[in-house]
Order: structure tokens, then C-alpha cells, then sequence
């Protein structure tokens, strides 16, 4: 087993009555970003902290390179973590935040400095953490995680609170971190945050995993055979296509979704009914749409999606 | 002010009381305040030792008093006069190492008694080591007379005159002229009564503490006139056996005294055509230190500290957890008049805690006095009105100083800092001045203008001009009244809660 | 070990607050000593004063801002949310304690031993102004005297035993009003019942065992034999809190989820 791993396995925890995990089960490797999702109260920070050794499962282990993390002499420099941002003395400069913290690890002050210039904090640095916004809190967070130079990061919703920019930025760090060989865990609640980021996610919900799997098959499964065709003259597309054998919805912006028929016979079928067309082309899911598809089953999950629907 | 200001004020206490109900830690904190008001009278009372104690002579208004001293007396039947002239007083104060040292209240004179018995009625006329002469009766009045100190060269004379239930006093220095000091009733006055020159000399006060001391006296020869015939003189040590008789001091031996040596006694022994006497004892209310063993009311409220340190904590919360969730931002915008929400504040904070307070105290006095009383402790009257005004001034303390705390909390923000701020302003001065280690003066001081001032609330003893003692609040004596000490305690919270609002109004959230 | 008293100290010099605290700490024990030896006087010879505790009298007061330094250490840290941070440096939990205790023990020794000696030069100019002299029988306060040596050493480690005492408390009981009121009852409160009660048993019984007055008894110099506890004894009862409050802050730390 490399250094570089998070292996959770079995995971129960339960609050008074309520389960918050109920045997979370995965692995995380090197070398890529994992998405770790799931809606709010799924388990995810539960999670983490277990695997932090902040808090004590009830039953189930978690390990990072093999060992319980609280046996880690010096653990920042095998895991570095980001779990509340907010979590910082006003008081006390970010410099200083990372110093004391780069002391507990034997580090130096070089150390700080080059961390701070990492996540782009070089002016706020010296400020008090107080006046940081929520975007400068998560980069000193980040910059805290990268200290001990760890092989194995876990952020708990890095995103939160950035600006566009800082988001952009957040993505391409990620993938930076990754591409050297990290093995690095993001949670988050919002699928699409990871898009374009995670190699793999970890789907949580109720305290379990839903899935786990790479993101190529993950937007393939849900993209499932479906056609997009634009038309001025859905009506008749959609009269034709269903005697062919397809079953065909509107998206709502003019165009049309088709299942059951391969593209080629959908460009016969129109062209046979002499129906105008400007496009047939495969649908391609985002990452979002196949979250969506797959936590539709959580109970959890659907409740507040058919109160959205209501409103 | 628009007319829907009241109104508005109505919801913004509303609001604040529900967020106070609905913490949990802050119901607990403030049932566990009263819980240990009720919880200590019991323990106080439980834990108290008072059997075997000697008996407390009870004096005719019903309030424990000193009644021992060295008698030299007869029956007397039907009305009738006596007077006698002193030409000396002197003291020996027990432990003192030669220096000429007076007991002010050292008495020697006539007095006339409903009897032997300790606590009965009486009047008497008097010369004193330091207040001149005096008349006294019935343990609580006392008139003065001509001052100055007695002596061979210096005599005085002294007359009681009993016509029936009234009783008049008169004093000379020539016995000749005589100047009446005051003529009293002394109701049920029995028809025959013992009469005659008594000897008392109480302890003498000296700082913390007291040293056993005792009188001697030259008498002239007593002169009975009216139905009075001459008889025998019977000397008598009188109340030895009571609880408020501090004893002889040991007898002086040259040179340093020693405590555990053989003690003076009372006695008389004829001297010229009169009598040279020596007693100890004490004619005059009992004061705290008369009777060591016995409590106050006061005294079963240790609880009221605990309950204090539990709702400084609520009540420095109640503001400060505002400040660290940064939830204060969301009552400024819900109500942006910033003394206004402090006051709707204040006012739910104080509600609560002296409701909640209230009925501790009502239930921890009875329980706690039936407890100590079952232990054989003697617990200092108080009438109805006194134990009403200790119970409603201490749940009054309680919500003060969780006000108090909601004041020094908003100014500081912090409320570990908040709540030491306020439980050392009210404990530490407390310790202070309860324990033997400043001076008295500082002690008077600090219970003067400190928070503890309040505590004063709680005080049931009468300060009596005509008797020394120690007077300090380690006794229960407290240099303010109550309603003014917990006037003190009112200050220091409204200029608390005045900062406080200038402050949020100044500050940025 | 050696990193994590780094960071604890790094922590400790990174913020205004303990800084001030420990000012504060200095000051109302120099502050308070002065006060209390201008005020009392030695007319004669034996006035039964002991010019040496009294010059101590500060540590009623100081002992407070020291109580909230060593509550705060711990429990500041749980309001932030920052022991999270701390838990995940330096999992080892006991290690974490110790830390922040030896830091504690350092810096309050220095400033206690800087603020008792301060106390020290006052009352030695003031006191043979108010009739603390050798004529009186008493000589001129000195760390050359066996028993003022111990009030004043002894006094440092009192201040050193309560930010223990309160950071165990402080890791106990987390939220930080609760706990420094925690501490401060349980200081201050048990003196005042002793006072309040009338069993002459319970009274010595409490006198011994309640942190502060034994604790105090070091302070003593004159008449050791009438002392509800020995100095030393006494002492030694407040470390047994200490300790005993550090255990349970420790073990709590340990089991309890953050």
C-alpha cells in the first residue's frame, strides 16, 4: 500500500437517533482529484472528521497509508486538510496562523512563506484572520493543508465562498496538486463545482456510498443513448419518431430528446417525412444531470427536490 | 416616540425571550441556581452542631440577650427607694499586659429585677468605664446621663425609685442635687422584686476579637428607704450558665497573663460602711459575638454564591454568544435601536432570574431555619417583614448581578473576561471582608463601595449603640442598610448597561 | 513533544490576549500588595500582623486574569473551532495538554516570580514607614528568611498550580463561561461556606481540602501550629486538583468527539 491512499471501510457513526454514516465504504488513490458528493448532511464531513481522528466511528476504520491517523508522527506531512475555514483565531494573523501550525510539524518559517506565495495570499498574509473574507479563509486553509508538503490532501468544500476567479483558480490548483502525484479528496454538495476537476467521485448519501466510480463512465451511463434533435416543426418530428419506435420528450428550449432509435435512423425517419431539422446529435450529460439521475433513488434527496417542484 | 413604539418593544421582548428559552445550557444554568439556593440552606442547616449549647436568655421583647452579672441584692416588697454612691471603677482585661485599659461598657450601679432568672425584666441606673452614667432597662433603653469617669475624688451617687410599675432613675455627684435620667414602665413588674448593686463588665473589644474582662467597684453604703426595710445583702454570680456569659478572665499575675491559669471570680466583700464588688458579665442585647454558636438567616443563603457564579454565566452569554456567532448582526438588523435591545435584554434576563430566584429563596429560608432549628442551632429572630426583605433583596441581588454581567459583557465582548469581571467584583470583596487578613478599615471599605455591598440585603442584626462588639460583616453587621447596599449593586449595573449602550451604538458589528 | 511546545508557544506569543492578561496579572498583585501594606500599621510590638502574607494579599486577585489565560488555552480554542486544526497537528492528545501546560507553567512562573518580587521591593519600602521594624519584632522582609522564601516561592507555584488546575477545567468543560466560572466557584467559593457554616469539623475539613485556602497556606509565616494545614501540605492538595483536573481534562480530550 502507497503512502498515498485514504481507505475508509465500513464506517458507522450514529448520533443519538439518527445514523449519520451507515457503513461508508472507499478508497481513495494517488495521482487524482476524487470528488467525494453528496447532499448536505449525507455524511461527508462525518467522514472526514473520522478519518482525522476527530471523532471516534462507532464501528469501521479509516486509514491514511495504511495507519490510523492518530498513530502519525508529524501527520500534516501525510495528510493535509481543510475542514472548517472559518476555523481561525481573528486575533491572530494568517503568517502567524501557519507558523505555530508549521511549528507543531518542526517546520520553519521559510516553510509559511512559501505556502502563503502558493495559494496567492502573499499581502494578506500579515493582515489579521479576522478581516479575511471567506474566499481568503479558504486559501489560508489550503495553504495550511500544503504545509507539511502531505501526499494525501482532503478538502471539505473548498469552494465555498470563492468568487469565479478564485474558483477557476481552486480547479486548476486541484489538478496541479493531483498531477503530482497526490491523491487528493474534495467534497462537496455541488456536483458541478467538480466538473472538469475530479477523475473519480465517491457519491454519498445517507451515510453510504451510491456510487463510485470514474467520471467518464459515470456522465456515459447517464448520458445513455439519447439523441438531441432541433426542429422547427417538433410536432410532426415527434408524431414520426414515436411511430419509428422512439420515445421522445421536449427539453423545453425547442429541441427534442430522443431514446430508443440510433442517430442514423432518426435522420431517416425525419428526412422520410420531409421534417426540417438543423441538428442530431448525441446528448452528452453533464456531471450534474448524472448526480442528479443517481441520487434521484435517495430518499433524503428526493424530498427537497419535490418541494422545489411544487414551488 | 410614534405610537407603535410600544408595541414594537412588546415583540422585541418577545423575541428575546425566546431565544433565552430556547437555548438549553442557559435554562440549566439558571434551574441550577435556584436549585443551589434551596440545596445549601438545607446543607447549612444540616451541617450545623448546636446541642448541649447552653441556653439563651430570652429578654421580655422577645430578642436574645446578655444577662450575667455579679449581684448583690434582697427582695424587695411594695415601692421604695435605694441609693448607693460609687466611688471607684476599675477593669482587668484578661491576656493585657499592664496598660490601663477602660471597658466602655463596663456597668456598675442599682438595679431593680423582676427576679434571678436570666432574660426578666429590669431597670437599672449605672455608672460606666467610659459612657458616664446611664440609665438602662429592659436590655434595649438607654439614657444617658452626666459623662465622665468616677473616682474617689469624683464620686457619684446613684438612686432607683420604685412606685409601682414605674421605676425613676436619678444620678448626683454631691448627693444632694439629684438630675432625673429617666422615669420607665416596666409592665408586670411583680410586687416584690430583687433589688440592689450589681457588677458587669462585657468583653473587651479588641479588633477581630474580644478578651474576657470583668469590674470591681467601691460602693458606699446602700440606703433603702420607703417600705424597704434594711436586710441581708446576697451576693450572687447571675446567668452563669447561659450561653451569652463570656466568663472571668484569668487572673492577672504580674507579669504576662496566662490564659490557661486559674480565672478571676465574682465576689463582694465589705469595705468601710459599703462594699467593694467584682463581677463580669453583660446586661444588654446579645450581639453575634455574645453568642458564637448561634446563626442568621443570612447565613443559610450561602447558596445565593453559586447562584451568582451559574447566572453571570447565563447572563454574560446571553450577550457574548451574540457576539461569536456574529448572530448580534441579525438582532441589530431585526431591531437596529441599540439600547433598545438592550434593554428588551435586561429586562428578560432580570425577569427570569429573579422568578426563577424568588421561589428558591422563599423555600430555602423556612426549610433551611426548621433544619438548623431540629440541629439544636439558635438562629437570631427576625420578624416576617425582615425574612420577606431578605428573600425578595436576594433574588433581587441575582437578577442585578446577571444583569450586571449582561452589561460588562456587552462592553468586553468576551465572556470568560465578563464573567470574571463580575464574579470577582461580588466574591472576591466578599472573601475579603469575611476573612481575618486586612485591616478593618479596608474591610469597611470594600464593603462600602464594592458590588458586595449588596450583600447587605441579607443582614438581620441591629447595631446597638449600647452594646460594643465586633461590628464587622464577618459578624453580620454591614456599614450600609440593606436597601442602600443593594442600591450599590444597582449602580454598578445600570452604569454597566449605560457603557454598554453607548458602546453598541459607537461600535461597528 | 519538542514541536508541539513550539507551536503551543508560538500560539501563546501570536495573540494581544495573553499578553494582557498576564500584564494584568502583575499588575493587581504589585497593585494590590502596595494598597494593602500602605494601609495597615505596627503601633506597638506583637500587633499580631503577618507583614508577609499581607504583601501577598495580590494573589486573591491575580490568581483571576491567571484562571482565564489557562481557561482560554483550551477552551478559546474550542469556541474558534480551532482545536480541530490543533487535534489534526498533533494527534497525540495528551501531548497536546502537556504542551499547552508547560507553556502555561513557564510563562506564569516568570510573571508570577516577577510580579511576587515586585511585591517584595514595595512592601519592603513601605512597610518600616508603618512600624514593621525590627524594634516590633519584625525585621525587614528578605528571601534570606527560611518561611518568607516559602511564602513567596510558594506563591508562584500557587499561580502555576491554578492555570492548571484551570486548564484541566477549561479542557473539561469547553465552553469558556462555564468553565471559568467553573473555576472561580470552586476557588472562591469554599472559603466563604467555610465562614458561613457552624460545625467547627466541616469548617477545618473544608479550610483543608478546598484548592484555594489550602493552597494559600503557603503563604503562611507566623503561627504554623493553629493552621487548619501545613503549608506545604497544602500545597500539596491543590496540585492533587491540579492534576486530578488535568487527568479528566485529558481524558476527555481523548473520548470525547471534536
Amino acid at each position: 500500500m502507497t503512502e498515498a491512499t485514504i481507505e475508509v471501510a465500513g464506517l458507522r457513526k450514529r448520533y443519538g437517533s439518527t445514523a449519520a454514516l451507515d457503513g461508508m465504504t472507499f478508497t481513495v488513490g494517488p495521482g487524482g482529484v476524487t470528488g467525494f458528493v453528496g447532499p448536505n448532511g449525507a455524511g461527508k464531513s462525518t467522514t472526514m472528521r473520522i478519518i482525522l481522528g476527530l471523532h471516534t466511528p462507532d464501528a469501521g476504520r479509516a486509514l491514511i497509508g495504511g495507519r490510523p491517523y492518530r498513530s502519525l508522527r508529524r501527520p500534516l506531512s501525510r495528510v493535509g486538510a481543510l475542514l472548517d475555514a472559518s476555523a481561525v483565531h481573528p486575533a491572530r494573523t494568517g503568517r502567524n496562523h501557519l507558523l505555530w501550525l508549521a511549528h507543531s510539524q518542526g517546520l520553519g518559517r521559510r516553510r509559511v512563506d512559501e505556502v502563503g506565495g502558493q495559494v496567492g495570499l502573499t499581502t494578506a498574509i500579515g493582515r489579521r484572520a479576522g478581516g479575511y473574507s471567506l474566499g481568503m479563509r479558504q486559501r489560508l486553509g489550503i495553504a495550511a493543508a500544503l504545509l507539511g508538503d502531505p501526499p494525501v490532501l482532503m478538502l471539505d468544500e473548498p469552494f465555498n465562498g470563492m468568487d469565479p476567479e478564485g474558483i477557476v483558480w481552486m480547479r486548476g490548483f486541484l489538478r496541479y496538486l493531483a498531477g503530482q502525484g497526490r491523491a487528493v479528496l474534495v467534497s462537496s454538495h455541488l456536483m458541478s463545482e467538480l466538473q472538469d476537476t475530479a477523475d473519480h467521485v465517491v457519491v454519498v448519501g445517507r451515510g453510504r456510498v451510491i456510487a463510485d466510480t470514474s467520471v467518464a463512465d459515470l456522465v456515459a451511463g447517464a448520458s445513455g443513448g439519447r439523441l438531441t434533435v432541433r426542429t422547427l416543426a417538433p410536432d410532426a418530428a415527434t408524431r414520426v419518431l414515436t411511430a419509428a419506435g422512439a420515445s421522445v420528450t421536449g427539453t423545453g428550449d425547442g429541441a427534442l430528446a430522443v431514446h430508443g432509435l440510433p442517430a442514423e435512423r432518426v435522420v431517416t425517419v425525419l428526412t422520410a417525412g420531409a421534417i426540417p431539422f438543423s441538428e442530431v446529435a448525441p446528448h452528452r450529460a453533464t456531471l450534474e444531470e448524472a448526480y442528479l439521475q443517481l441520487t434521484r433513488e435517495a430518499v433524503e434527496f428526493r424530498a427537497p427536490e419535490t418541494r422545489q417542484a411544487a414551488r | 416616540m410614534s405610537p407603535g413604539n410600544g408595541y414594537a418593544f412588546w415583540r422585541l421582548l418577545h423575541a428575546e425571550w425566546t431565544k433565552f428559552r430556547s437555548v438549553r445550557g442557559w435554562l440549566i444554568g439558571t434551574a441550577v441556581a435556584a436549585l443551589m439556593i434551596v440545596l445549601f440552606a438545607v446543607l447549612t442547616g444540616a451541617s450545623a452542631i448546636g446541642h448541649d449549647a447552653p441556653p439563651v436568655p430570652i429578654g421580655p421583647a422577645g430578642e436574645p440577650v446578655s444577662d450575667s452579672f455579679y449581684f448583690l441584692h434582697q427582695p424587695l416588697h411594695g415601692d421604695g427607694r435605694i441609693t448607693v454612691a460609687v466611688t471607684s471603677l476599675t477593669t482587668t482585661i484578661g491576656g493585657d499586659r499592664g496598660h490601663d485599659a477602660t471597658v466602655p461598657w463596663a456597668k456598675v450601679g442599682l438595679i431593680i429585677k423582676a427576679g434571678t432568672g436570666p432574660g426578666t425584666s429590669y431597670a437599672a441606673v449605672m455608672v460606666t468605664g467610659g459612657h458616664g452614667v446611664r440609665m438602662q432597662d429592659d436590655y434595649l433603653h438607654d439614657y444617658a446621663g452626666q459623662p465622665g469617669q468616677v473616682s474617689a475624688a469624683d464620686p457619684r451617687w446613684l438612686r432607683l425609685t420604685r412606685s409601682g410599675d414605674t421605676i425613676t432613675g436619678e444620678a448626683s455627684t454631691d448627693g444632694t442635687h439629684w438630675s432625673r435620667l429617666a422615669t420607665v414602665r416596666l409592665a408586670g413588674l411583680p410586687a416584690t422584686v430583687q433589688a440592689g448593686l450589681f457588677v458587669a463588665c462585657p468583653p473587651s473589644v479588641q479588633g477581630r476579637g474580644t478578651r474576657t474582662a470583668a469590674a470591681t467597684a467601691v460602693f458606699g453604703h446602700p440606703d433603702l428607704q420607703g417600705q424597704w426595710p434594711q436586710g441581708m445583702w446576697n451576693g450572687e454570680q447571675i446567668g452563669a450558665g447561659t450561653a451569652t456569659f463570656g466568663g472571668y478572665p484569668p487572673l492577672p499575675t504580674g507579669g504576662a497573663a496566662d490564659i490557661h491559669g486559674q480565672r478571676m471570680s465574682g465576689g463582694f466583700a465589705p469595705s468601710g460602711d459599703g462594699f467593694t464588688m467584682t463581677g463580669a458579665g453583660d446586661i444588654a442585647p446579645a450581639t453575634r459575638s455574645d453568642l458564637p454558636a448561634a446563626g442568621v438567616i443570612g447565613d443559610l443563603l450561602f447558596g445565593t454564591f453559586p447562584a451568582l457564579i451559574a447566572l453571570c454565566v447565563v447572563g454574560a452569554l446571553f450577550i457574548t454568544t451574540e457576539y461569536r456567532h456574529t448572530l448580534i448582526a441579525t438582532t441589530l438588523t431585526a431591531s437596529p435601536h441599540r439600547a433598545r435591545v438592550l434593554a428588551a435584554k435586561a429586562i428578560v434576563l432580570g425577569c427570569v432570574t429573579s422568578l426563577t430566584s424568588l421561589p428558591a429563596t422563599a423555600l430555602a429560608l423556612p426549610i433551611g431555619e426548621r433544619i438548623a432549628r431540629a440541629h439544636g442551632i439558635y438562629l437570631f429572630p427576625v420578624s416576617t417583614a425582615t425574612a420577606v426583605r431578605v428573600g425578595l433583596g436576594t433574588a433581587a441581588l441575582l437578577a442585578l448581578t446577571a444583569v450586571l454581567a449582561l452589561g460588562v459583557g456587552t462592553v468586553l465582548r468576551r465572556s470568560a473576561t465578563a464573567v470574571t469581571t463580575v464574579v470577582v467584583a461580588l466574591v472576591l470583596p466578599h472573601l475579603l471582608v469575611l476573612t481575618p487578613i486586612l485591616p478593618a478599615s479596608a474591610q469597611r471599605w470594600l464593603s462600602l463601595v464594592t458590588p458586595d455591598a449588596a450583600f447587605a440585603v441579607q443582614q438581620t442584626l441591629t447595631h446597638y449603640p449600647q452594646a460594643d462588639s465586633v461590628y464587622t460583616p464577618t459578624n453580620g453587621y454591614y456599614p450600609l442598610g440593606p436597601w442602600t447596599g443593594l442600591a450599590v449593586l444597582c449602580g454598578y449595573a445600570a452604569v454597566a448597561l449605560a457603557l454598554a449602550a453607548i458602546l453598541l451604538r459607537r461600535r461597528d458589528t | 513533544m519538542r514541536p508541539a511546545l513550539h507551536a503551543e508557544w508560538t500560539k501563546l506569543r501570536t495573540t494581544a490576549g495573553p499578553a494582557w492578561l498576564l500584564l494584568a496579572s502583575v499588575t493587581v498583585t504589585v497593585a494590590l500588595g502596595a494598597a494593602v501594606t500602605a494601609a495597615i500599621t505596627c503601633p506597638n510590638r506583637g500587633c499580631g500582623l503577618d507583614p508577609t502574607r499581607l504583601s501577598l494579599t495580590g494573589i486573591y486577585l491575580s490568581q483571576a486574569p491567571v484562571a482565564i489565560l489557562a481557561v482560554l488555552a483550551i477552551s478559546g480554542e474550542h469556541s474558534t473551532g480551532l482545536i480541530s486544526t490543533t487535534l489534526t497537528a498533533i494527534p497525540h492528545r495528551p501531548a497536546v495538554l502537556t504542551a499547552k501546560a508547560t507553556i502555561l507553567t513557564l510563562t506564569v512562573a516568570a510573571s508570577g516570580g516577577v510580579a511576587f518580587l515586585a511585591s517584595l521591593l514595595v512592601a519592603r519600602a513601605i512597610l518600616p514607614a508603618n512600624g514593621f521594624t525590627p524594634a516590633h519584632g519584625y525585621p525587614s522582609l528578605s528571601l534570606a528568611n527560611g518561611s518568607t522564601l516559602r511564602a513567596y516561592a510558594g506563591s508562584v507555584l500557587y499561580l502555576v498550580l491554578i492555570a492548571l488546575l484551570s486548564l484541566g477545567i477549561g479542557a473539561t468543560v469547553r465552553d469558556s463561561a462555564a468553565a471559568i466560572g467553573t473555576v472561580l466557584g470552586l476557588l472562591y467559593l469554599p472559603p466563604i461556606l467555610a465562614l458561613s457554616i457552624d460545625n467547627p469539623h466541616w469548617q477545618r475539613l473544608l479550610q483543608q481540602a478546598a484548592p484555594m485556602s489550602a493552597g494559600l497556606a503557603i503563604q503562611t509565616t507566623t503561627a504554623p501550629s493553629t493552621a487548619p494545614i501545613g503549608p506545604w501540605a497544602g500545597l500539596a492538595v491543590l496540585a492533587a486538583w491540579a492534576a486530578g483536573a488535568f487527568l479528566t481534562g485529558t481524558l476527555v480530550l481523548q473520548r470525547r468527539d471534536t
